[in-house]
């Protein structure tokens, strides 16, 4: 086993400055009716990308505003056409919503091909070459059988999206590769579900004790029923608040622990409850300031799970730069950017 | 003027050192490895962005970046872009700001609600129609149980209702629904297809008819203004907008603030409702006074609690701080 290196992820994004060229977007995108939004994407993206730095470079977006204005207005047509269908002609929605459906999965290789093939790091591109057929499998039909099964199959649904999106990637000539089984993501789950079985036995024992003793009022031989309802209020509240960091913490975490990128290793260790903290005070924050937190919040989060990142380096440096060389088939990609367009996921 | 540089040829990842300085129309380029000139007409600097390095990106997929801003600026005296002039200024940025919260503020107060009117114009009514026995189709049975009140009485109650003059014909209901709920008690409602329901409990507490048709011409004024349907089309529009925005596990969030947003809209509109109502009841020679008095009763029933859940819902009649204002006008007409 060859010896690794531990290369953090810095980002040097700041809240006040991105305030700026945040207004300046909203401002314009509404003065030209949300047409300027496909260049604020842009603007943003560059923003992120450039003050992410690994090992002395910096990222970089190079989406053409006008391949995602495009795929705005398709997807707006689409919304809209639903939307105003569902209200009041349910045939004609139930419809557009197939066509939405069926549509997805080639959408969302478009767009993955669109997102990584206008990613850079040191001057070379990513790629994505994942073909359309696989797509429907991973984003169509297990997703509809983790529906039918009431979720049992979601984590397994979940392993096969990332599997399918790490799989087709590549950065430069170096191809991404996944390892992680349904297994892991199935734990994260269970783990979800043990915590919310401890929280609920642990609340049950409490009001059952302070009940008892009389802290709250109740009739006899309701104490039961009463710890009962209290227990389980407060595991479903517990789990609304917990659930969703905890989730999203773990998989990071576990994605990018399965991801090789040729003889690299990544290491995430985002903490479910320092990301509980952060977006539980930036949607109170958010929301204390009608909306003018958004460009900071963002920041913060960003800056979370982007220092959150290593990557784990095979050999020096030196041999990691050299080793990084473009990709042989650069035609197709360019292929691929003439019919591209990018849908807002 | 040399200006320091890394260089990345877009081939390989790694990062040379470079120089860069013009020639004429051309830009120079030096390393250790390289030395090129390309014409600068040929190459896209990218607008600066932030405190980031400013990028030249090259024909052939090299690229370049300089961290030193400055000397950027000064070396490419032109390529500042407009975007970018805003971005940094923190004046123009804060004049972005006002300008955003003043059309904020203006979309809220003025563009939404006639955004939604002329929407709710152009819905075809059949469509509003079904809309509405849709919902009643969805309350009935879990909310809504059959009308106890005998056939006469419905009967008579309805061809009262029909020969009434209106000040506007469009506030004609497109049918009066009776229905019996133990939860509501005393209450009316317009739909947003212009289908008025009427529960037994508000014919039960009514003196007179007069006061019913009182309640009811208020709710034709609901019909009149496409109220319902308008209150739909704003509801979902704000909460879509703060879905969209907060984003992320804050949905639930989300739906307060939509809620306080929501509760100005309906007072608007029940001032216009009982403008229409004592209009319609001065033209059918009824004071309108009756209405004021309707609304009362319905006030003291309330708080007498006789109906916990008479505030929340979709009750356009008496859920409103504002009733004792609403009885002060409608005495004084
Ligand atoms: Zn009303």
């Amino acid at each position: 086993m060859a010896q690794h290196q531990a290369q953090p992820l810095h980002f040097s994004g700041s809240g006040s400055e991105y305030f700026r060229l945040w207004i300046v977007n909203v401002c314009l995108s509404i003065a030209t009716l949300g047409i300027y939004s496909a260049w604020a994407k842009v603007r943003r993206n560059q923003y992120f990308y450039r003050h992410t730095r690994l090992a002395g470079a910096g990222f970089d977006y190079h989406g053409d505003p006008k391949a995602i204005l495009k795929g705005r207005l398709v997807a707006f047509a689409l919304f809209a056409a639903y939307t105003a269908a569902s209200s009041f002609a349910p045939t004609a929605a139930a419809f557009i919503l197939i066509l939405i459906v069926t549509l997805a999965p080639w959408l969302l290789v478009r767009s993955l091909r669109f997102r990584l093939h206008n990613t850079s790091y040191r001057g070379l591109r990513f790629a994505f070459r994942g073909r359309i057929g696989p797509a429907y499998l991973v984003f169509l039909l297990w997703p509809l059988l983790a529906g039918l099964s009431l979720g049992l199959l979601w984590p397994f649904a979940q392993q096969r999206m990332a599997a399918y999106t790490r799989n087709n990637s590549a950065y430069g000539g170096a191809e991404f590769r996944f390892s992680a089984g349904a297994g892991a993501y199935y734990g994260i789950y269970l783990m979800t579900l043990m915590l919310g079985v401890v929280l609920f036995a642990g609340l049950m024992v409490l009001t059952s004790v302070l009940g008892s003793n009389g802290w709250f009022a109740v009739e006899e031989g309701q104490l039961t029923a009463m710890s009962l309802l209290l227990a389980a209020l407060g595991t479903y509240l517990g789990l609304l608040l917990f659930a969703y960091p905890y989730v999203t913490a773990r998989l990071q975490n576990l994605v990018w622990g399965s991801t090789t990128l040729g003889g690299h290793r990544f290491v995430a260790n985002l903490s479910a409850y320092q990301l509980l903290g952060l977006m539980l005070s930036n949607v109170v924050l958010v929301v204390l300031t009608l909306g003018l937190y958004k460009p900071f919040a963002d920041i913060r989060l960003a800056r979370y799970r982007i220092e959150h990142l290593q990557v784990l380096v095979e050999g020096s440096m030196d041999d990691f730069v050299a080793g990084l060389q473009a990709g042989a088939s650069a035609a197709g990609d360019e292929m691929a950017e003439m019919f591209d367009f990018d849908i807002a996921l | 003027m040399r200006l320091a540089a890394v260089y990345y040829d877009g081939r390989n990842a790694k990062a040379h050192p470079v120089t860069l300085c013009l020639e004429g129309d051309k830009l120079l380029l030096q390393g250790k490895e390289i030395v090129r000139r390309d014409a600068i007409s040929a190459l896209e600097i990218q607008p600066p962005l932030g405190s980031t390095p400013r990028v030249v990106l090259f024909a052939d997929g090299a690229r370049c970046e300089v961290a030193d801003n400055r000397g950027f600026a000064e070396l490419f005296p032109g390529a500042d872009s407009r975007v970018a002039v805003l971005e940094n200024s923190w004046r123009w940025s804060g004049l972005a700001l006002l300008l955003v919260l003043a059309l904020a503020g203006a979309g809220y107060l003025w563009g939404l609600p006639y955004a939604a009117q002329r929407l709710a114009q152009r819905i075809p009514a059949e469509l509003a129609a079904s809309l509405d026995r849709e919902v009643l189709a969805d309350l009935d049975g879990k909310v809504f149980q059959t009308s106890r009140l005998s056939p006469d009485r419905r009967r008579g109650l309805e061809a009262r209702v029909a020969e009434l003059v209106l000040p506007d014909p469009a506030g004609r209901p497109g049918a009066i629904e009776f229905r019996f709920s133990a939860e509501l008690g005393p209450n009316a409602f317009a739909l947003p297809g212009g289908t008025v329901v009427v529960l037994d409990a508000l014919v039960e507490l009514a003196e007179d008819d007069q006061e019913i048709v009182a309640v009811l011409l208020h709710e034709m004024g609901h019909v009149a203004g496409r109220h319902a349907l308008r209150q739909m089309l704003q509801a979902s529009a704000v909460g879509l907008a703060m879905a969209w925005y907060i984003g992320d596990f804050s949905n639930m969030l989300a739906a307060a603030p939509a809620l306080m947003l929501e509760a100005r809209y309906s007072r608007d509109f029940e001032r216009d409702a009982d403008r229409f109502a004592a209009e319609a009841l001065q033209a059918n020679a009824i004071p309108p006074g009756r209405l004021a008095d309707m609304l009362l009763k319905l006030e003291t029933a309330r708080q007498r609690g006789l109906d916990a859940k008479l505030g929340a819902g979709s009750d356009y009649l008496s859920s409103h701080p504002t009733s004792e204002e609403r009885i002060q006008r409608l005495r004084s007409q």
